[in-house]
């Protein structure tokens, strides 16, 4: 309990500091959103009053007459009470478009963390038991080449082949765009297929995992442990899932937690090659648009998902490791 | 002299025996850094001047072709990697510094300052680095290489830190180290003659790693439009391509050519990363012994099965 407490708190304090890089670099940074504002609006020849200057300080939440202190209890506190603003892209408000956006990219990802992670962590169990054969070196040096390719080149080049030229894949939204959001077979179909490419690059991105996996494995495989189960004559594949695999997964689930943010980064290029209408969609938008408002709420929205991963990676260890809850109580 | 080249080649043979995925992600990287180097000499053509008809197909006077401003695209790869792999070895020392310092320092002291540095590591790890190099950019807003090199670097250090002061700590409590401190070592000499040695492998792998990392962020966020457009990159160049929508017009080079130079680069750097593991953690690296012991096991049972055959044979 204390253990989770103490995690508690420190998710607490993360989430401040992003909160607080958000609030300080609009005010640090040489570019004024409200000047380059003004500055478009007079070049396009708007008029300029006084109101105009403080209704874009209640836009943007920024104001140069109160102190910075005050101000940012003030953003502290509407953040909290999720009200991020307004998008001045869309004119929404900040938290009904990452929430739009959100719903895909949860899918995306978390489709992506049960396939990949099931398949790497399978795949390493595996090689690493046939560690020195054909297939361990064919299989590890494939991962390491396949996965150190960047992102970017992997998801044009997909999107260009199978997506663009051969046309098997569609080559842009989520679901077919005649369809509405229902509960029906052809609906969950047409989001199936929408998902397959972004998937299978995203999928093919992570098979790094592989090598992880195979070290993790490889450690394990080494221990007194292990020796003593065959010396049992405990079945071969008893050892392997049983003794070793069950020890070697531990490290995965911390290296998941520390690499969930690049994941959900990772999304990003992918989610706008493929024009997938998910976060990273939203944020190309926001970028191209110069929407400081939704640009920083990506950056909390994305916090926040990270620290509930982490949270949930941190539940899982405790619950899969026994020496965490000894060691604790 | 004579006599130290051919040790020398002796070694280097040997060594790529030995770990030829190294080896070949060596000759990679150097292969392509070379070119970059060499780049005057590989082309006649400046990076970002007009020099021929818009989309002309490669061959002829434009080995990879043109891009639809009529650059070549031969010379902007070999420009272009230039500033790419500075930027990856820029944001790479940085990270590599920062990590030595926060990690040694933290494992090294404890108390305190480890719970200090660690905290601050933790926190600078928990906040996702990508989307906070995009509002770090958007504000900036078009940002220099050089730049891009330094968000980079200050964003993506604590995984390395966390690394060396898991390490330090392992190497702290070995006896040498009490040994030395028993001795009445000054601190200076403990922590740079006995620790830091027993680090390199891990070092190294979290430069190569970082500098990986580095080349396809620079890339990811200048694909996205946060590139300076005034200095040519492989990111830029699939910007540029991608916006002129290269590919519906049949241009492929203009997207293959930095595709494959930036994933070369990766690989190579990948498969040196690769290698590294293996030789500080010789677990890994079961592949030759066991293929040797189990040729042996293959060969007594073969010939196991083969006696009681001839046996038999000659019964009939």
């Amino acid at each position: 309990m204390k253990f989770i407490l103490s995690r508690l708190g420190f998710y607490l304090l993360a989430f401040v500091t992003a909160v607080t890089i958000n609030f300080f670099l609009p005010r640090m940074m040489p570019g004024d959103p409200i000047k380059s504002f003004l500055g478009r609006l007079a070049m396009n020849g708007g008029q300029i009053t006084p109101e105009t200057i403080s209704a874009l300080e209640a836009l943007y939440g920024y104001s140069t007459s109160t102190p910075l202190w005050q101000q940012f209890f003030q953003y502290l506190g509407s953040v909290l009470a999720g009200d991020w603003g307004m998008s001045t892209r869309f004119f929404q408000p900040v938290f009904e478009v990452l929430g739009r956006g959100m719903l895909w990219t949860l899918l995306l990802v978390g489709t992506y963390l049960i396939v990949s992670y099931t398949l790497t962590t399978l795949l390493g169990i595996y090689v690493a038991w046939k560690r020195g054969t054909w297939t361990d070196s064919v299989i590890t040096v494939g991962s390491v080449v396949v996965s150190s390719i960047p992102s970017v080149v992997m998801a044009l080049v997909m999107y260009f082949i199978f997506a663009s030229n051969l046309g098997w894949f569609p080559t842009s939204y989520a679901y077919h765009p005649s369809l509405d959001p229902a509960f029906s077979g052809e609906f969950i179909g047409s989001v199936a297929y929408h998902l397959v490419l972004p998937l299978l690059c995203m999928v093919a991105l992570g098979m790094g995992n592989v090598m992880g996996m195979r070290s993790n494995m490889i450690n394990q495989l080494g221990e007194d442990f292990i020796v003593m189960g065959w010396a049992k004559g405990v079945r071969d594949r008893k050892v392997m899932l049983h003794y070793g695999a069950r020890n070697a997964i531990l490290p995965m689930i911390t290296s998941f937690a520390m690499s969930v943010g690049a994941i959900f980064g990772g999304s990003l290029i992918i989610e706008i090659i493929f024009n997938y209408p998910g976060l990273g969609q939203v944020m190309f938008q926001a970028m191209l648009a110069r929407d400081y408002p939704l640009i920083q709420g990506y950056l909390l929205i994305m916090t926040m998902m990270v620290l509930g991963a982490n949270f949930i990676a941190d539940c899982l260890l405790f619950v899969l490791d026994p020496r965490l809850r000894t060691q604790l109580d | 002299m004579e006599g130290l080249m051919k040790t020398l080649l002796r070694n280097i043979k040997q060594f790529m025996l030995d770990n030829p995925k190294a080896f070949i992600g060596i000759v990679i990287v150097l292969t392509v850094c070379l070119l970059c180097l060499l780049a005057p000499l590989l082309t006649e053509y400046a990076a970002s001047a007009r020099v021929g008809r818009p989309h002309q197909a490669p061959g002829g006077d434009h080995l990879l072709g043109t891009t639809r401003m009529g650059r070549d695209v031969w010379a902007q790869v070999l420009y272009g990697g230039r500033i790419s792999l500075m930027v990856g070895f820029v944001a790479g020392t940085f990270v590599i510094l920062m990590a030595m310092i926060v990690g040694i320092a933290s494992g090294y002291f404890g108390g305190l300052v480890d719970n200090v540095l660690s905290l601050l590591t933790n926190l600078v790890m928990v906040i996702p680095s990508l989307p906070l190099m995009l509002v770090l950019a958007a504000f900036l807003d078009q940002v220099s290489p050089l730049v891009i090199a330094i968000i980079i670097g200050a964003t993506s250090w604590p995984w390395g830190a966390r690394v060396l002061r898991s390490q330090t700590l392992a190497i702290r409590n070995r006896d040498f180290v009490h040994a030395a401190e028993v001795m009445g070592e000054s601190k200076k000499r403990m922590l740079f003659a006995e620790i830091m040695p027993n680090m390199m492998s891990i070092l190294a792998s979290s430069f190569i790693g970082t500098v990986i990392y580095a080349i396809m962020t620079q890339a990811t966020l200048e694909f996205i439009g946060l590139g300076d457009p005034l200095s040519v990159t492989w990111g830029g160049m699939l910007y540029n391509a991608d916006q002129t929508s290269a590919m519906r017009i049949g241009a492929w080079w203009e997207i293959v050519a930095p595709s494959v130079a930036l994933a070369s680069v990766a690989i190579g750097l990948a498969l040196i990363n690769f290698s590294i593991d293996e030789i500080s953690n010789p677990k890994l690296k079961a592949q030759r012994i066991m293929a040797k012991f189990r040729r042996e096991q293959n060969k007594a049972a073969k010939q196991q099965a083969a006696a009681p055959l001839t046996n038999a044979e000659q019964a009939s």
